[in-house]
């Protein structure tokens, strides 16, 4: 314990703002896990007495056109965009983690056809693959989800890949196949946990993409269907007014921006300390591709 | 060279055949009947079983998949791309007519991303860990937060309020009346240029990083150059690389980017059609929408690839 926390010291100390991302980060994933005890009110109860009210003392973040507390929506919008965004990640990764351990040990045939599947996937522009899918599937919380795992898909495959294709010329690796062990003992027992440091830091470098991802779909009218409240969802109501309301276009974004980069900034400090073969150099060949 | 582009072009030709068949898949087979999709579950079990198979064989839907699938590339391939179920307006139509405004904000976007990454990135190589040096990488963090569809939010809003801005109902051509169109664009352009300036100025940085601690560098300052004839004519032109083929990979996140800020300033472009189509469900539409968005990507992509070859002559012998 007391040496989880001194590394924890020294993370902090050398990334001092991967750290205050971090403790952000934690504090938002607070917030949205006590959002009933934290929210003032009900974040769907109407009150037609208190109608595009702007920021006093009753409502600290003002009210919407049916009179609902921003502040208690944005809180339970944190819920919900976390939840997605998490939930899509760890989706989408752990599929092209598998996908990419496979195809960088097996490698032949399957990783060939894989690689072009990947490429595939990667032709899309993200958001313009997520509405598609999520229209395809019907909208809905799970819709979103799936639909914002697939767009992750891609990435997990391609850097785990490439550590399993090194992992696997290692004489360990080696030694396993030669006293007997089946691939997928080699590969379940042997090359995934190499995997999991590289795991973790694309799991966190893709969590600000998938919230911005969700926020959009949202904002677009194609993502959780309201009244669910999620931060796009209250910046697509915002501007049904012919004159929005500076409060209701202002606070979901900033709850959007903050939690973003506060994930941002976690991601790049875990990537620089415990996987240096992401680095961006290393990222950067990864989206060159080519590069000898 | 020429070995080379013939290779790039018949991958591209193949990832488009794939693209275009996962999207036949995702919108004709996941949702299992079309119509379905099209007038939802309630609206589907309202209608008579004869109006159903009327209208499947008008839309040609009732055909095998395969037939149908065929149909379609032979269909793009002579310029005929099916209407809107809705609208009655072809999807060609809708493309000639809203594409040039979404292309101008697209390629408006990549200029002023290199207008502002690049210098920025500049200024910070020149002196690392400087003020100057941590307020641009302040800057460059902050707005690859920043959703721009939110930016694009608050900079219509404050226009409302200061300037009694409108949003722009109609399309206005550059050709037709180029200061009005240039109003409708700059707005999308500037917000999505921004946030990919800011990835430019960051790979720069890094890129002129490492190379000014290459020998080569040194050798140029032991000649007794000026320090900005170092960096300018000697470590820049070998920096750059990597960060013109990042531009390749950033056009995804415009294009993306590009359907949610139209939709925030109320631009009638491309992304708004699509995003509409997507809400009708209006499949036609989606699904050639869709196959252009990848298109487009993709070629960018390949001819990011080849002007990359064409810079590093050592790229084609890998």
């Amino acid at each position: 314990m007391r040496d989880i926390l001194r590394e924890l010291a020294r993370f902090a100390r050398r990334n001092t703002l991967s750290a205050a991302g971090g403790l952000v980060g934690m504090a938002i994933i607070f917030v949205a896990l006590a959002a009933p005890l934290l929210a003032p009110r009900d974040p769907l109860k109407a009150d037609f007495r208190r109608m595009n009210k702007p920021p006093d003392a009753q409502s600290l973040l003002g009210t919407d056109q049916v009179g609902r507390d921003t502040l208690s929506r944005v809180i339970y919008g944190a819920r919900t965009s976390l939840f997605v965004a998490f939930s899509a990640v760890v989706l989408g990764t752990t599929v092209g983690s598998l996908w990419g351990v496979a195809c960088g040990y097996l490698r032949g045939r399957f990783d060939l056809y894989s690689q072009r599947v990947m490429e595939i996937l990667q032709s899309f522009p993200d958001l313009i693959l997520a509405m598609a899918i999520s229209m395809a599937i019907g909208t809905g919380l799970q819709a979103v989800i799936f639909a914002i795992a697939v767009t992750r898909i891609p990435f997990g495959g391609r850097v785990i890949r490439s550590v399993a294709l090194s992992v696997r010329e290692m004489p360990y690796v080696e030694a396993g196949r030669a006293s007997g062990a089946s691939a997928l003992r080699v590969m379940t027992f042997h090359v995934l946990p190499q995997c999991v440091a590289p795991y973790l830091v694309l799991a966190t470098t893709h969590l600000g993409a998938a919230i911005v991802i969700e926020a959009a779909l949202g904002f677009l009218g194609v993502g959780v269907p309201p009244p669910t409240p999620t931060w796009g969802n209250m910046l697509a109501d915002s501007i049904t007014a012919l004159v929005p309301p500076w409060w209701l276009a202002f606070f979901p974004g900033l709850a959007i921006t903050v939690t973003v980069l506060a994930f941002n900034l976690l991601g790049d400090g875990i990537r620089d300390t415990l996987d240096p073969r992401l680095s961006p150099a290393f990222l950067r060949m990864m989206a060159g591709g080519r590069r000898a | 060279m020429k070995k080379y582009l013939a290779r790039r072009a018949v991958y591209a030709v193949v990832t488009l055949l794939g693209v275009s068949l996962s999207i036949f898949v995702i919108l004709r087979i996941l949702p299992g009947d079309p119509l379905v999709a099209i007038l939802g579950v309630e609206g589907h079990a309202r209608m008579m079983p004869a109006d159903r198979v009327r209208i499947m064989a008008d839309l040609g839907l009732s055909d095998p998949l395969p037939v149908q699938y065929v149909r379609w590339l032979r269909d793009i391939a002579v310029g005929r791309l099916g209407k809107s179920f809705f609208r009655g307006d072809t999807v060609a139509d809708l493309i000639s007519h809203r594409g040039p405004i979404s292309a101008e904000i697209g390629v408006l976007a990549l200029v002023v991303s290199w207008l502002v990454g690049l210098p920025v990135g500049i200024l910070s190589a020149f002196k690392p860990n400087s003020l100057p040096d941590g307020v641009a990488r302040m800057l460059s963090i902050l707005f690859i937060a920043i959703p721009g569809f939110w930016l694009g939010m608050l900079i219509v809003l404050a226009s409302l309020f200061w300037f009694g801005y409108k949003t722009p109902i109609i399309i206005v051509h550059a050709w037709e009346a180029p200061w009005q169109n240039l109003q409708i664009v700059i707005g999308p352009a500037v917000v999505l240029g921004l946030a990919q300036g800011a990835y430019i100025a960051r790979m720069s940085r890094s890129c002129l990083l490492e190379v000014i601690s290459e020998d080569f560098v040194r050798t140029a300052r032991a000649k007794g150059l000026r320090e900005g004839v170092v960096v300018m004519r000697h470590a820049l032109p070998n920096a750059l690389l990597p960060v013109i083929t990042i531009s390749g990979v950033l056009l995804g996140f415009v294009l993306g980017g590009s359907v949610a800020v139209e939709q925030a300033f109320g631009v009638p472009g491309l992304g708004r059609a699509l995003v509409i189509a997507v809400i009708e469900r209006d499949i036609i539409v989606v699904q050639n929408l869709v196959l252009l968005y990848a298109v487009i990507f993709v070629v960018v992509n390949v001819l990011v690839d080849l002007s990359y070859a064409w810079l590093d002559p050592r790229i084609r012998y890998s």
